[in-house]
């Protein structure tokens, strides 16, 4: 399954890319701020987005919104901080297909999105 | 999460950004103290701490998490809530103490140790000056109702008539999440509003979700339960739920008709999403504020160092080509012009390669706002910094050998240097003592200077501790003022009479001196009494690749920097005098210079001993001017400066040595080092 | 003679245990650890540098590396000889430390057990050598003096003389 990470910090980036890339998926782009996550996600059409909320520049929210407008069935999954409840329901109401919260660690990272990783092995 | 090999390649990482965001986040607040106000850093702090908290999370270091989290709460506040009140002053000192705290644990991880600092007392004062601001705030209850309010969603749910004519089938189901993870209570409203796209009627148990976090507790214990209306089949909808993120359990069962009581009917309504244009804004002009976003990649300081010995190689090899004996004597035009071309590219390559390992110095002198900060108010005096040349760019391994120093000497001008407020005006100075911070390059080096308007020194007092101390026999003797106040710079040497938690000990210059020293370095000192003191640091530009002079002395062969070399010529005897000590020396247009005879000095069998037959090369460092005598000169060549051996400790007079075109070693001279 | 220890290096760590290089020097045989030696290599044109003590002889090229040099002979204190075609330059590694030792001729590898070694008797005639000795290994009729690697690359009197400088 293909993925792009956004996350500002290079460090979240490469954590979770070590984990993802050693269970199977394919990360195929990363983004470090919401508009570097719309471009990169329209020139590599991943299959799913794991999208961090606070960034520079442009935050998940604003970046899930304006991936939803571009491809409705895009599947961003969000990145969120324990105490963002409320960010985090307003992405779920703007189209996100779900969150991980932070700190995260590899087993649920994994059981988190195996839900997809069937979805689109099954296509 | 407790795989501990998978850990070290990311511990580096982790040491390295949150050190840049450390450096970013001390510049930040510095910067806005300065121009007043810490507002429109708040975002770009919150998001620091934000980050901090993450990482430090990942990386299971618990107290620089929870430290930057106290921090980020405060932020938080601060720019949700925007209270009229508060105290950037001592803001300003929490943010500094947390980053204090952070970097002493981060240097602790680097080298291999345990974050195990406790900082549960900085987080305490930050909670406790977040508590504070909550409760003086007079707009406080309402902001917050008032963010509620507008954060709150409406969500509320009815029952309306059950149509079972169209054919819609109401299903109950108790839903259970993973342990672990997290926001439930937000899972649950994810799944409320999937099933809101194809049921109705939906009732949910606990109804609260979004207002209450505390669900979250009640749904890991007793599960999320949900009652629906909806035309699709068991099936269907048992797909539906299967494929809940973090899902662990579910039971669902349909429900029959008649147990549902009829109610009122009200709608489900949503609010609208915030609008985040107005965040964006501010964000984007701190961003520009801060350093200009160019493109930069990290590259690892070894490959650099490959890289530099490559080109290093490639300088070696390219001169053994060009000057190989085999060509002498043959007429090789066409060969000759490729060669030259091939310098030239070789040439630019060396340069290029250089510029990479230059630095500015901006960083380490900025480093310096925060000590002179902290040095002024501790010791409750008046002084500001002023940095010039900041862009001025020197190797990066000299830049990590004079951070300390420059410490030391900016520490020293502040304790020492300035003097309190009141002296200062009685003494028609400003109030504000001024420290001046400046580095320009100057042919090839680097002349760095630290210069305040102070005290300065104290001649008399210097010759007498220089007497106490045995460094000279009588008070007497004719010294230049440079010479005097460079005893300065003696180990243990300090006029203090009083110790202060910075300096005094006299355990500092010398090993500013020493630093200063160990890069090829120079330092001076000069000063007016009554009105301040300049230190003057010069170092050598750039180390690696030099233009040299080789020359032949007996069996062996020297090479001298070109740009230490004056002139070179073959005596002529009148020149020649001795002085009172039967030292030889030379008189050239009117100046003499000593003669150092290289094969004495070096002990080496000399092919060549009269100073008639040899050659003489003058040359100078810091104004001094030495003839060295040698057999011949052998030719310029671009060598690459290679560090002596470490078994092989410095010596005096020797920089280092190079490989010469033939396969053998040549040793560069250190010109100052000779003279001394 | 070189070749065959180059081959003798390239085996692994492991097999490396009680594996020692010997040279002479005079009509004493001496061994050091073969962990501890990188190559071997033939006498080659040394570079002087002043004011060392005299058993450092100066600096060589390696392919481009530089690395000091010691004459074994004169750190042990005994009768400087002249080089010939068969001194062979033994380059070794301790701790991050690099230096060729210059001895009169490079032997063999061996392999000496733990259970032949004995440590070195306290001798009271003073040979100097018996500073940088940690013990004698039996073979065969012959013995070979093990060297103790810390103590030849120590460098004590390197530092009083550069405090004298």
């Amino acid at each position: 399954m293909k993925l792009l990470i956004v996350d500002d910090a290079v460090f979240i980036r490469l954590t979770l890319k070590m984990m993802l890339e050693k269970n199977g998926y394919q990360v195929i782009g990363e983004a470090a701020n919401g508009s570097e996550a719309i471009l990169k996600y329209n020139e590599l059409k991943p299959d799913l987005v794991t999208m961090d909320i606070t960034m520079p520049q442009m935050d998940g929210i604003t970046a899930l919104k304006a991936i939803k407008r571009m491809d409705p069935s895009a599947k961003v999954v969000m990145i969120s901080a324990l105490g963002q409840e409320s960010t985090v329901k307003e992405a779920i109401v703007s189209g996100a297909s779900g969150f991980i919260v932070k700190p995260f660690v590899e087993e649920q990272v994994l059981r988190g999105l195996s839900k997809f990783k069937i979805a689109t092995e099954a296509l | 999460m407790t795989n501990n090999d998978s850990k070290a390649p990311m511990l580096d990482l982790f040491v390295f950004e949150t050190n840049q965001m450390l450096e970013q986040l001390e510049r930040l607040i510095l910067d806005s103290e300065k121009s007043g106000g810490l507002e429109v850093a708040i975002n770009e702090v919150f998001r620091i701490m934000h980050t901090l908290k993450g990482s430090a999370a990942m990386m299971m270091f618990n107290d620089i998490s929870s430290l930057a989290h106290s921090l980020e709460d405060v932020f938080y506040y601060l720019r949700e809530a925007k209270p009229q009140r508060v105290d950037y002053s001592e803001l300003t000192d929490l943010v500094l103490n947390a980053v204090d705290f952070i970097k002493g644990e981060v240097i602790k991880v680097e080298s291999g140790g345990n974050p195990d600092g406790d900082c549960s007392e900085v987080s305490g004062k930050n909670r406790g000056f977040l508590s504070a601001l909550k409760e003086t705030d007079p707009n406080l209850t309402d902001a917050s109702e008032k963010s509620n309010n507008e954060s709150e969603n409406q969500l509320s749910i009815g029952v309306s008539n059950i149509s079972e004519e169209q054919g819609k089938i109401r299903y109950e189901a108790a839903i259970y999440f993973d342990e672990d993870c997290g926001m439930e209570n937000i899972r649950a409203f994810t799944l409320v509003h999937e099933l809101s796209e194809f049921a109705e009627d939906i009732v949910h148990s606990p109804n609260d979700i979004l207002e209450n976090d505390n669900t979250s507790e009640v749904i890991r214990k007793e599960g999320f339960k949900i009652a629906f209306a909806t035309q699709n089949s068991l099936e269907i909808l048992q797909d539906f739920f299967c494929k809940t993120m973090f899902l662990k359990e579910f039971n669902m069962n349909v429900v029959e008709a008649a147990s549902i009581k009829q109610t009122r009917n009200k709608t489900i309504v949503l609010d609208d999403p915030i609008p985040d244009e107005s965040m964006n804004c501010t964000t984007k002009k701190v961003e520009q504020q801060t350093e200009g976003t160019q493109s930069f990649i990290s590259v690892n300081v070894s490959k650099m160092d490959m890289l530099m010995d490559l080109v290093g190689e490639l300088v070696i090899a390219e001169a053994m080509v060009t000057q190989n004996p085999e060509l002498q004597g043959l007429r090789l035009d066409k060969f000759y012009k490729s060669a030259r071309q091939l310098r030239k590219i070789t040439s630019e390559l060396q340069d290029t390669v250089m510029s990479i390992r230059m630095v500015p110095l901006s960083a380490t002198f900025h480093k310096m706002n925060r000590i002179v900060r902290d040095m002024v108010r501790k010791l409750n005096k008046q002084a500001e910094l002023e940095i010039i040349g900041e862009q001025t760019e020197v190797d990066k391994n000299i830049i990590e050998s004079i951070s300390d120093p420059l410490m030391h000497l900016i520490r020293n001008a502040v304790d020492h240097g300035i003097e309190p407020a009141r002296e200062r005006i009685a003494q028609g100075k400003p109030e504000v003592g001024k420290i001046r911070l400046e580095a320009k390059s100057a042919g090839g080096d680097v002349l760095i200077m630290i210069q305040d308007d102070g005290g300065g020194l104290n001649k008399e007092k210097i010759l007498r501790k220089a007497l106490e101390r045995g460094l000279i026999e009588t008070e007497e003797i004719s010294l230049t003022d440079s010479q005097i106040y460079s005893f300065i710079l003696q180990p243990g040497f300090s006029t203090n009479d009083t110790v202060t938690e910075f300096s005094g000990r006299g355990v500092g210059m010398d090993v500013v001196a020493k630093n200063i020293e160990k890069v090829g370095g120079t330092i001076s000192v000069d000063s007016l009494e009554g009105g301040g003191t300049t230190i003057s640091i010069r170092i050598p530009l750039t180390l690696a690749i030099i233009d040299g002079m080789n020359v032949k002395v007996g069996g062996s062969i020297y090479t001298i920097p070109i740009i230490a070399i004056k002139e070179s010529f073959r005596l002529k005897e009148q020149n020649l005098i001795k002085d009172t000590d039967n030292n030889e020396m030379i008189m050239i247009r009117g100046e003499c210079h000593p003669v150092l005879r290289l094969y004495e000095r070096f002990q080496v069998q000399a092919a060549v001993k009269e100073l008639k037959e040899g050659i003489m090369v003058m040359v100078e460092a810091d104004g001094k001017g030495i003839c060295l005598f040698v057999d011949s000169l052998l030719g310029q060549q671009q060598v690459v400066v290679k560090a002596l051996p470490t078994y092989i400790k410095k010596r005096p007079g020797i920089a280092g040595c190079t490989l010469l075109g033939d396969g053998g070693v040549s040793l560069i001279l250190d010109v100052a080092g000779l003279n001394s | 003679m070189p070749e065959i220890a180059a081959n003798e290096l390239e085996v692994g760590e492991d097999t490396q245990k009680d594996k020692f290089l010997t040279f002479s020097l005079g009509t004493e045989v001496y061994g050091i650890e073969i962990k501890f030696v990188t190559e071997i290599i033939g006498m080659q044109f040394v570079t002087e540098i002043p004011d060392l003590p005299e058993y450092v002889k100066g600096i060589i090229n390696l392919r481009g590396k530089i690395i000091p040099v010691i004459d074994v002979r004169l750190r042990f204190k005994k009768v400087y000889r002249e080089y010939n075609d068969r001194t062979c330059i033994v380059v070794v590694d301790i701790k991050d430390v690099t230096v060729g030792l210059i001895v009169d001729a490079v032997d063999e590898v061996l392999i000496i057990g733990e259970q032949e070694i004995v440590l070195p008797p306290q001798f009271d005639n003073g040979s100097y050598h018996q500073h940088f000795i940690k013990g004698i290994g039996k073979v065969g009729k012959d013995v070979k003096l093990i060297l103790d690697s810390d103590r030849l690359l120590s460098d004590n009197e390197i530092n009083s003389l550069e405090r004298v400088c």
